[in-house]
This record gives C-alpha cells, sequence and structure tokens, in this order.
C-alpha cells in the first residue's frame, strides 16, 4: 500500500525553475525561501542512487536549460532593480543630489538586460 | 492675547485641517483604480503660536496642499524596461509567424513551406529512383512532379515572408501618428505644468504626462530629461528631439526602397528606432532584420541547388539525345537575391531529363547518379542542401528561443517594478525600508536557488563530476 508521502508527485527540475522565475518576478521572498530549502535537500540527495536515476536526471537537467536561461536574466534583472532602488533611498534619504536640478531623468537603453 | 476665541480658533483650524486632508484621503480612495494615478499626501505648516499669559501655546497645523507621492527614478526605470519588453514582445509575435512558416503541419495534406526538408530529400531520391530505369517516363515524371513541390513550396515561403514583412511595414508605419499623439499631448501638458506649477508637484497633470510617456516609451525607445520649472525634454534613444518643454517634433515617414523609412525633419532616425525599444522597435527589427536573414537564407537554397542540378542536367544526355543541350530543370536566376520567390520550374517534357552521362547512350544513366550525389555534396554555401536547410531552421529556432529568454525576464522586471511601486505609493520611509528588505531577500533567496540549481544541473551534465554543495 501506498503512503501518502510516495504518491505525492516529486517536482521535475524545469518546473522548480519555472516557479523560481516567477517568484522572483512577484517578489514572494518567502516562497523562494522555501525553494531554497527545497533546492538544499535536493542537491543532498545527490548523486542518484541508480544509473536509471541518474539518466533521469540528466534529461531533467537538459530540459531545463532554457527555463534556468530565464531565471538567470530575472536575477541579473532584479540585480539592475535593487541597484536602481538603492539609488532612490539614498535620494529619499538625501545622500545624493539627485531630481532636484534638471538633468538625464532616464537612463538609456540597456544592451538587452538590466545590468545597470 | 488669550482668549477662549484664540483657542476656538485653534481647535477649528485642527478640524479643518484634517477635513482637507481626510479629502486627500478620499480623493485616493476615489482615484484608487485610476490607471496612472499616483497617490498624494497632505503636507502640512505649523501656525504662529499664541501667547495667553505669556505662555506660548502651539496654534496647530494648516494644511497647505498635497504632494504626489512620485518616485520619478522607479518610474524610469519602469519605463525603461517597458519598452525593451515591449520591443522584444512585438519582435517575438513576427518571429513566432516566421518559424511557424517553417514548422511541419502534420495533419495537412497540401505540401507547404514546412515541408522543405522532406521535398528536397524526395527530389533527390526521385532521382536515385531513374537511375534504375533511366528511359521510364512515369520515373521520369516524378522528378519533375518532386522538383515542382520543392520549388511550390521554397517560392510560396518567400512569399509568405514578403508579406510579413509588408504587414510588419504597415504596423510600425501605423504606430507614426500614436507616437505623434502622445508627443503633442505631452508638449502641451508640459506649458500647463510650468505655467501652474513651476517649483512644486502638478498632481494630476503630472500624473497625466507620466502615463503619456509611459504610454511612448511602449512604442518608441526614449530618453526622458527633467528642465527648468517642471518641465520635460523627451529624446529617442540615439538623441533625437521629440518633445522639448512645450514643442513636439512630429515622426513622419518616406517610402525607402520599397519600405517605410521614419524621420524627424529631414533626418532618418529608422535605423536608429529600430535599436532604440519599444513595440516600433521590435517590428522594425523583425522586418529589416529577421526576415532579410530568413529569406537570404532562402535565396542562398534555392540559387545553389537550382544552380547546381541545371549544370548537372545540362552536362549529361536527355532521351531525345540532346548531349550537353538537355535545358534546365529549375529558372535560372542570374543573382541570388530573389532566387527563393522566383523558383520555378521550368521544364515541362520529362524528356528533357538528362539521366545519361555525355555521349553516353540514352540507357545510360550516370548523369542522373550525379544529380542524385548533389544531396550529399557540399552546394550550398559549403553545406549539403538538408544540412543547410536544417542548420538554418535550428537558427532560426535558437534566435527565437533567444527573443523569447529576454522577454520573458524583461517582463518579469517590470512586475517588479510595478510591485515596487505600489507598495511605495503609501511611502514613508519605514515602508521604504521594508520594501528594501524584501527586495533583497527575494533576490538573496532567488541566488541561492540558482546556484544550486545550476550545481545540480552541471552535476548532472557533467555525469557526477560534481555531486553536492559543500
Amino acid at each position: 500500500m501506498e503512503r501518502m508521502g510516495e504518491r505525492r508527485r516529486q517536482p521535475q527540475m524545469k518546473e522548480l525553475v519555472v516557479e523560481a522565475s516567477r517568484a522572483l518576478a512577484r517578489l514572494d521572498a518567502d516562497r523562494l525561501e522555501e525553494l531554497a530549502l527545497s533546492c538544499q535537500a535536493l542537491n543532498r540527495a545527490l548523486p542518484p542512487a541508480s544509473p536509471e536515476d541518474g539518466r533521469a536526471l540528466v534529461a531533467e537537467a537538459r530540459d531545463a536549460a532554457g527555463e534556468m536561461a530565464v531565471f538567470a536574466r530575472v536575477l541579473e534583472a532584479t540585480r539592475a532593480n535593487i541597484s536602481v532602488m538603492n539609488r532612490l533611498r539614498e535620494l529619499r534619504a538625501g545622500r545624493v543630489e539627485y531630481g532636484g536640478q534638471p538633468g538625464v531623468r532616464c537612463f538609456r537603453t540597456e544592451s538587452g538586460h538590466g545590468d545597470n | 492675547m488669550g482668549t477662549i476665541s484664540s483657542a476656538f480658533s485653534l481647535m477649528s483650524q485642527a478640524l479643518d485641517a484634517d477635513q482637507a486632508a481626510l479629502n486627500i484621503v478620499a480623493n485616493n480612495v476615489a482615484n484608487a483604480n485610476t490607471t496612472g494615478y499616483t497617490e498624494e499626501t497632505a503636507t502640512w505648516s505649523e501656525n504662529q503660536p499664541i501667547r495667553i499669559d505669556g505662555v506660548s501655546y502651539g496654534a496647530g497645523a494648516t494644511e497647505t496642499g498635497a504632494t504626489s507621492l512620485r518616485d520619478s527614478v522607479l518610474e524610469a526605470r519602469l519605463d525603461q524596461q517597458q519598452q525593451l519588453a515591449s520591443a522584444s514582445s512585438s519582435r517575438l509575435t513576427a518571429l513566432d509567424s516566421i518559424q511557424a512558416l517553417f514548422t511541419p503541419d502534420s495533419g495537412s495534406s497540401t505540401s507547404t513551406a514546412g515541408d522543405i526538408s522532406t521535398d528536397i530529400t524526395s527530389f533527390f531520391s526521385s532521382l536515385s529512383k531513374l537511375e534504375a530505369s533511366p528511359t521510364n517516363v512515369s520515373d521520369r515524371q516524378a522528378v519533375l512532379a518532386a522538383a515542382k513541390t520543392l520549388a511550390g513550396d521554397i517560392s510560396s515561403a518567400a512569399s509568405s515572408l514578403n508579406t510579413q514583412k509588408t504587414s510588419l511595414d504597415e504596423e510600425a508605419a501605423g504606430t507614426t501618428s500614436q507616437v505623434n499623439s502622445l508627443t503633442s499631448a505631452i508638449a502641451q501638458l508640459n506649458q500647463q505644468i510650468q505655467s501652474s506649477s513651476p517649483t512644486s508637484d502638478a498632481g494630476t497633470l503630472e500624473d497625466q504626462r507620466d502615463e503619456d510617456v509611459s504610454k511612448l516609451s511602449q512604442l518608441v525607445g526614449i530618453n526622458q530629461v527633467t528642465t527648468e520649472n517642471n518641465g520635460l525634454s523627451i529624446t529617442t534613444t540615439s538623441g533625437q528631439l521629440l518633445v522639448s518643454e512645450g514643442t513636439s517634433y512630429q515622426l513622419t515617414t518616406g517610402t525607402v526602397d520599397g519600405v517605410t523609412d521614419f524621420f524627424v525633419g529631414n533626418t532618418n532616425i529608422t535605423s536608429q528606432l529600430a535599436t532604440g525599444g519599444g513595440s516600433l522597435g521590435g517590428y522594425l527589427t523583425a522586418r529589416d532584420v529577421d526576415i532579410p536573414n530568413t529569406l537570404s537564407s532562402l535565396d542562398q537554397l534555392a540559387y545553389s541547388l537550382s544552380t547546381a542540378v541545371n549544370t548537372q542536367n545540362n552536362a549529361g544526355t536527355d532521351l531525345d539525345g540532346d548531349n550537353g543541350n538537355a535545358g534546365d530543370i529549375f529558372s535560372a536566376s542570374t543573382q541570388v537575391a530573389g532566387s527563393a520567390a522566383a523558383m520555378s520550374v521550368v521544364m515541362t517534357d520529362p524528356n528533357h531529363i538528362a539521366a545519361a552521362g555525355s555521349g553516353d547512350g540514352t540507357g545510360d544513366s550516370s548523369n542522373a547518379t550525379a544529380m542524385a550525389d548533389l544531396a550529399n555534396q557540399s552546394i550550398v554555401n559549403g553545406e549539403t542542401p538538408t544540412n543547410f536547410y536544417s542548420n538554418f531552421v535550428s537558427a532560426l529556432g535558437s534566435t527565437v528561443s533567444g527573443v523569447e529568454t529576454e522577454n520573458t525576464a524583461q517582463s518579469a522586471s517590470v512586475t517588479q517594478l510595478q510591485t515596487q511601486i505600489s507598495s511605495l505609493s503609501g511611502v514613508n520611509l519605514n515602508d521604504e525600508a521594508s520594501s528594501m528588505t524584501t527586495l533583497e531577500r527575494s533576490y538573496q533567496a532567488a541566488s541561492q536557488v540558482f546556484s544550486m540549481l545550476n550545481t545540480i544541473m552541471a552535476s548532472a551534465l557533467n555525469l557526477g563530476d560534481q555531486t553536492t554543495v559543500a
């Protein structure tokens, strides 16, 4: 007879990556921290117990490559957004002069992704 | 002067001030769902103190107006990310249509551009079959039928690409009127803001201007420059002025080499707009880069394949005994450009297929063998026809995938910024610190997730070279 834990479906790596990208877009820190714990557990479970599991893991990793590229880009954009927010915070705290005088208000368009 | 009326006056002012503040809150609530509305907060000034019997009493506060909680840095960043997301989104839509053209439709009984790979194989297979029976008329007819299917699918793909190019051209040209009406509106708002609120936030007028700037940035890539007295100038990302305070500069169009080009004054800014962002940038990139690249590959395939097959046919002997003069199977192009659209089968008589070698009898099949062997020779830009086509389709898929990745990431970034803007709209420094904490916590947790997944994937792909994180 199956136990509860065994019936629960093991999420594919691709699904984990997609969910992480979505959670980061929504700035859902709680969910991301849960995902980080899941990944730690997944990492501890390596190497795979059998050659079949190993082959399945390789297939999952290949399948998730595109989603990892998206995740990497979202991370980059987030880092850029943090840097903008930090500038804004400094501005509010009055540590830098910005916007009070006429000047450029918008940065130049980036070369395809956020990194300024 | 200490009097009861002073005390009443103080209380009355406090009530008036509270009422005015409540009106501002009510206005915020009423506009909670108004697109582009920026929340306002009451500003207060302390009243002169009242002296009663030599003792100074505070005289409360008077509400002096409302200030919009505007984060120009954050809004500028949002506009910037939106213009990138708009560009990749419109380009992706065009690329998806191009890719769909080269995707085999298993449910269709008629041959389409998606079947070009199969067409190439079928054409050379029909020539292989002719090797065994060089005088068989039905096998000769099969060669011409396969050639017609191949030429038809290549020319129809080119025709569809040209139709898509025309459609993108029309969409790009249609954007001009929207850009012009927005820049005119922004210039008018600039005039109103500069005359009514040169030194303070202009509330709804600034909301309207921000909204128009946001819409404009989704159409074209722009830079915003704040000017004196609350004014705003806007340039394209390449620096061409679109709005200078109260004046707007119209974008005009003209036909150059059969497509619409874009001008400000006499300056042609088409290529700058293509790389600048916004949906117009996406349309122009698809029109001027993606479709020409795809057509160029298709032209190369059509030209090289036709030339090689025609040359080989004219090197053999046909069923009528013509030696070295059997004629072309495919229409002969003099240049690569336009070869795909013009590709057709010009041979009508199957007897003119030169299956026999030069000087050999009509029952010989050595030239049919040579023609069939072209399938395995590097006759298209150093590749076999099938490999060239397959690499071209893979490269197209890779471009689509790259733009898809960019678009997903840019949309995620836009979502983050919108979340930040809405969480900061009831702003105070504590809220802002809390908002930043969430942003940084999310980033740190996501970095951990990424790092671990990356390690796991590397371990998997390296077949267990690396297994766990220390």
